[in-house]
């Protein structure tokens, strides 16, 4: 049908407008970077104590529909300009202090590869240059880049549950404990298991599949990476966001992402659907895409095999 | 060409509601009648709760009606009362061509999201969450999510073409009441060939009738393909297997991994 194909792009243009601004760097001060972890600490530090409302089953409620994180264009420092998408904009890394993602030599000669062969700095059309297109091109999401997008956070007696609007993507989080399925069943968002600790909703996510950046820049993390998130009201509008991410295969010590969410609130208050989460079908008006990325010589990526194993 | 401009008609909630309880009484006149009463339990909001993963046992996947098996298509009998679709003459015609060209032409061969009821009827586990003012339904199938609003909002104003439509739910005693429309015409309701155009009006009914059962009733009705309203009756099953749980089934990420990778 003819239709479906705009009413996609219209659907889309949204989140693409908010996740990726257009910045003037003529506009844009001498020596000024984007706010990231840094700025977020400083910000939460000058918050009053806050403690989080209850559930009728008790638990902190974080309920609610919850706007994005980094912008997932590059989660370590950005210096320099790149493009109009791209101003220079601080780390999302909180720890280490540096700000630097802590690869072990092999990954980060793989990471360099991975940027190198986007072929961002020429957008070039020569295939011959081209390595893996950023895997989120496909219309998937992993933990922990899911939490880029917004979503709306509903809690059960015993599950959490986020719902994403950017391509249907959903995970259920149970919070009982329950074994995981075994370490060879695989899966994009993997198996994760929530608790609460105090205000703070503690989830740690494993049986990953390794297939998807961290970012558009080709930072990654392995398949056997466990990844921690910890989530908690620090005030009525915004989520403290923590991910940390122990992948010795990769990293020579565990890392830290850190970044508010905040209440999303309509733009019309008067539209009585601004807060319903509408349609976002991305696979299906992709092709076209898909098969430029593979005319321009992409790969498919898949996970580097680690010399530790 | 659907337009996505919305007016808020004070009247629209009205009408939809009419239209819904027509549909109610002709879908509750055709169900069994051979289970005792059941009361499911309530949610501390008063609405009954119907959470929980659940799946068909059925074979409606490969084909709605009466079908004998062949190489990996299980025999089954139909989900339709009366084992008849009753399409327009030329509309059959095309039915039997999508049949026929279904490895090209069925809109799963492309891991598309699978409309409506289409999506119930894959062979995968779905999980049902209730909010206040919204059911929201997650499958495990290419992560598809559908969120029924209950909030007072009729559909949009339309036509949108939605995969899984604009729905928009309310309680009839015990039974969610789920009214459906904006759809595509890229969807089809199963492996056989049966399809839909965008008039495609789904009334759809979910009614507990034992702790572990949910009884599935559709009403379907397309005015450019079908000489009348028809209507599908199924059993949902609890999936009550220990440490059940959605997982994935990520049928667009596999087949473009085979598409890119293969030599």
């Amino acid at each position: 049908m003819k239709t479906i194909i705009p009413i996609v792009l219209i659907l889309m243009l949204p989140a693409l407008v908010s996740a990726q601004a257009i910045f003037n760097p003529k506009d844009w001060p001498e020596g000024k970077e984007g706010p990231g972890a840094k700025a977020w600490a400083g910000v939460r530090a000058k918050l009053p104590p806050f403690t989080a409302p209850r559930t009728p089953d008790g638990q902190p409620d974080l309920q609610g529909r919850w706007g994005g994180t980094w912008s997932g264009d590059q989660i370590e420092e950005i210096p320099k300009f790149l493009d109009v998408t791209t101003p220079p904009w601080e780390s999302w890394v909180s720890d280490p202090a540096d700000g630097k993602l802590p690869y072990k030599h092999w990954a980060l000669a793989e990471r360099i590869a991975h940027r190198e062969g986007l072929g961002r700095e020429v957008w070039s059309k020569d295939p011959s240059i081209h390595l893996y297109y950023d895997p989120q091109a496909f219309c998937m999401k992993a933990v922990p880049r899911y939490s880029q997008r917004g979503y709306e956070l509903v809690q059960t007696k015993d599950t959490v549950i986020m719902m994403l609007n950017w391509g249907h993507i959903y995970r259920v989080i149970p919070l009982d404990n329950r074994p995981r399925p075994s370490a060879d069943t695989r899966m994009w968002m993997g198996s994760a298991r929530g608790h609460f600790e105090g205000d703070t909703l503690v989830i740690e996510t494993t049986n990953l599949n390794g297939k998807m950046w961290l970012d558009s820049a080709g930072n990654f993390i392995g398949p056997n990476a466990k990844v921690s998130e910890r989530i908690r009201l620090v005030s009525a509008t915004q989520l403290d966001y923590s991910a940390t991410i122990d992948d010795p295969e990769t990293f020579t010590r565990p890392f830290t992402l850190n970044a508010p969410q905040r209440r999303q609130r309509a733009a019309d208050e008067k539209d009585p659907y601004a807060a319903e989460s509408w349609e976002h079908a991305c696979h299906e008006g992709n092709g076209e895409h898909e098969q430029q990325i593979k005319q321009l010589g992409f790969k498919w990526y898949l996970p580097p095999a680690s010399p530790a194993k | 060409m659907g337009h996505r401009l919305r007016t808020f008609a004070p009247f629209a909630p009205f009408a939809f509601f009419v239209v819904i309880n027509v549909f109610a009484t002709s879908a509750r006149a055709q169900a069994p009648a051979n289970t005792p009463p059941y009361t499911p339990p309530k949610l501390a909001n008063g609405q009954p709760d119907i959470q929980g993963i659940w799946q068909v046992l059925d074979t409606a996947a490969w084909d709605l009606l009466d079908h004998g098996a062949s190489l990996g298509v299980p025999a089954g009998r139909g989900v339709v009362p009366g084992n008849e679709i009753p399409y327009k003459p030329e509309a059959l015609a095309k039915k039997r061509e999508n049949a026929e060209k279904r490895a090209t032409l069925d809109p799963e061969s492309r891991c598309f999201l699978s409309g409506v009821p289409r999506i119930t009827f894959m062979p995968f586990p779905f999980q049902i969450v209730q909010q206040a003012d919204k059911v929201n339904i997650l499958y495990e199938y290419n992560h598809t999510i559908r969120q029924i609003y209950m909030n007072g909002n009729p559909h949009p104003e339309g036509h949108i073409d939605w995969w899984m439509g604009d729905s928009r739910g309310r309680w009839d005693g015990n039974t969610l009441v789920i009214d459906s429309v904006d759809f595509g015409e890229e969807t089809w309701f199963d492996r056989a060939g049966d399809y839909h155009s965008d008039e495609l009006h789904v009334v759809e009914r979910y009614t507990p009738i034992s702790p572990y059962h949910l009884r599935y009733d559709v009403t379907i009705e397309d005015p450019k393909v079908f000489t009348r309203p028809w209507n599908i009756s199924a059993i949902l099953y609890r999936r009550i297997d220990p440490n059940v749980e959605l997982l994935e089934y990520e049928c667009y990420a596999y087949q473009l991994e085979n598409e890119f990778t293969k030599k």
